[in-house]
């Protein structure tokens, strides 16, 4: 039995290795990302998405009153609210009307962004910084040819190093927040989660000795 | 004054008697492995999934402009609605981890053979009602995914000769899949689980019949047994306490393992997805089916691949004890399958192309080989290895086996 099971992880394995060697070589190349969760890089994603994003897309699953819950002060979303109430969802200020027309389409909604695409914090990094100037003049996103969104971060513009460090830091703070509002109760799910890990853990132990103890009346006879 | 109460409740009900036969005194080969304990992981994550059901179902809503909306209103509003909700997406996959291995213990230690045919069968049973029940579940959240992947599965019936249309018409409810599908879906899916512990109960009853097999594949009833309880209790206990770690890692740390990032998208008719992929756990499956060029052939071979285990009864002629421990060709035989549908499941996950249609196609012919063939490999093996010589205490089981045997056909 033991013979079988090694085998089977070594196929495994193999078999798991060609899989992600053939997904390298078909899907796009993304710049991975780590995210940073601190409340800093929420606020100033928030605010970065306030600004630009939300000129076109909307956020409809996520209300001004989340946004307390995710940290920041009640005068921090009343100024971001302006006269809307609390219960209200993040909405874009373009009427769709001329969404369709400028774009031909409705710009998708955020909410869920970051978790409907594989590998999503890394893709809308990837997605806000790869805009470069095509060679006929025009700005596109050679990673995602064709878009329709345009360069909102300004990439193709602000060239120089330092310039492009705080872009790039902007786009890292805006798959924050959105990496935060496809799953507002991560946090509290991953701090739930040691608990009830190490709880099991000890239980198990336990049962384990028990186990142990019960099974040795057998010795016996 | 509990003593009492139950002698009352033993004057009306086997209260006593039945804990006794089931439990306290139900006897259990001692030499039973861990591989043994996942029957019961299968029973706790049935609990799992129909407690945590019952729960979503107070805030979800079957409707198509409604669904979507209210997975996610218990996913963010609902309190601890996120935890309900991948503890039910995560226990699905776990459910058929646990059940595949289950059945590959099974088919690993011949624990398919007289007299626990019916066992194996009422499994059967219950791995078909297990599929349709995780079929129907993957469309209520109205993602992507669950759209496509059900328009796809639903129109394979219409491969069905002369009236295909009707079929998928009447399966959906509608000419797509649409708010008429979701509700019956739901309702179905509400239905099943109720259904499968009737099924359990059956396969239950069946066991505490036949008894345990054990890793010797001798029946070992009156030889060397020990009570269910305590042994077995505190050991299916242990077992609970390792699969729950995982299931929370799962379920705190990762749990959109098995979520497509695609079906966090609303459902949109008019928008297929470049790639429509089933659930892992219907993979090797959907790979058989796609590596059959006709539509009606590959629908057949798929059927046939799934209800094919209910067979293994007969097509292992061997009576070597002890399922692969005592035979290497049929051991040879049990690596290839696991390998074949590892292959077969890589195959269903990419989109067919030119070489892997190949691979597909080798993989789906070795499949049915590895069972078209094992009726006359396994007689032959058994022939092989009695000519050789078995282990003298393998000889001395199979003798007393006989004994043990004809004195039963005599009794009867």
């Amino acid at each position: 039995m033991k013979q079988v099971i090694l085998s089977l992880v070594i196929v495994v394995l193999g078999v798991f290795g060609a899989a992600g060697s053939q997904a390298g070589t078909t899907e796009v190349a993304l710049k991975p990302i780590k995210v940073d969760r601190s409340l800093d890089s929420l606020r100033r994603g928030a605010q970065v998405v306030f600004d630009t994003c939300m000129r076109c897309h909307s956020l409809r699953y996520i209300t001004y009153r989340d946004l307390l819950d995710m940290g920041l002060s009640k005068e921090e979303v009343d100024t971001l609210r302006g006269d809307r109430g609390l219960g209200e969802y993040l909405q874009t200020t373009m009427p769709p009307s001329a969404a369709k027309f400028h774009f031909g389409m409705l710009p998708p909604d955020l909410s869920l962004m970051a978790k409907a695409r594989k590998n999503g914090p890394s893709y809308i990094y990837t997605l806000l910084t790869s805009y470069e100037e095509m060679s006929n003049g025009k700005i596109d996103n050679p990673v995602f040819p064709g878009i329709r969104m345009p360069d909102i971060l300004n990439v193709t513009v602000e060239t120089a190093p330092e310039e492009r460090a705080v872009v790039e830091q902007q786009a890292r703070d805006v798959v924050a927040f959105l990496e935060w509002a496809a799953d507002p109760r991560a946090q509290e799910r991953r701090e739930l989660g040691v608990y009830v890990i190490v709880y099991l853990v000890i239980l198990t132990a336990l049962l384990y000795w028990r186990k142990r103890k019960i099974w040795s009346r057998l010795d016996e006879h | 004054m509990a003593g009492r109460i139950i002698d009352w409740i033993d004057q009306r009900f086997p209260l006593t008697k039945f804990i006794k036969h089931e439990l306290t005194e139900y006897p259990t080969p001692r030499n039973l492995s861990y591989w043994w304990n996942f029957g019961s992981l299968a029973g706790i994550v049935l609990v799992i999934q129909i407690v945590s059901g019952i729960f979503l179902a107070m805030h979800y809503k079957p409707d198509a402009l409604m669904a979507f909306d209210s997975v996610e209103h218990i996913m963010r509003n609902v309190n601890y609605g996120w935890l309900i909700r991948y503890m039910h997406s995560t226990g699905a996959s776990a459910f058929f981890i646990v059940i595949y291995i289950h059945m590959a213990r099974t088919l690993f230690y011949g624990s398919y053979r007289a007299p626990r045919e019916l066992m194996w069968w009422t499994g059967q049973v219950l791995l078909l009602m297990l599929m349709a029940t995780a079929f129907m579940g993957y469309l209520l959240p109205w993602g992507q995914m669950s759209y496509w992947g059900a328009q796809v599965i639903t129109s394979l019936f219409g491969a069905t000769p002369f009236i295909g249309d009707d079929v998928v018409r009447w399966l959906r409810g509608d000419f797509v899949v649409g708010d008429a599908t979701l509700t019956r879906f739901f309702a179905l899916h509400y239905l099943f689980p109720f259904l499968i512990v009737g099924m359990v109960v059956i396969h239950l009853v069946a066991l505490h019949m036949v008894k345990s097999s054990n890793p010797s594949g001798i029946n070992l009833a009156d030889k060397d047994n020990i009570p269910f309880h305590p042994y077995y209790t505190i050991k299916d206990l242990f077992g609970f306490g390792v699969f729950f770690i995982v299931f929370a890692y799962f379920v705190f740390y990762s749990p959109n393992t098995f979520i497509e990032a695609d079906n966090y998208e609303p459902a949109n008719p008019l928008k297929t997805p470049p790639h429509i992929v089933p659930e892992w756990y219907f993979l090797p499956f959907y790979a058989i089916l796609r590596a059959i060029p006709d539509l009606l052939g590959g629908v057949v071979a798929m059927g046939v691949s799934v209800v094919i285990f209910a067979l293994m009864p007969f097509l292992d002629r061997s009576r070597i004890p002890g399922g692969a421990k005592y035979r290497p060709i049929y051991r040879v035989m049990f690596v290839l399958f696991v390998i074949d549908i590892l292959v077969l499941s890589y195959v269903g996950l990419k989109p067919p192309s030119g070489s892997l249609v190949i691979v597909g196609q080798v993989a789906t012919f070795v499949y049915f080989s590895l069972f078209t063939l094992l009726p006359f490999i396994s007689r032959w093996e058994e022939r092989w290895l009695r000519k050789k010589g078995l282990p003298p205490e393998v000889e001395e089981l199979i003798r007393q086996e006989e004994e043990e045997a004809a004195k039963r056909g005599r009794r009867a």
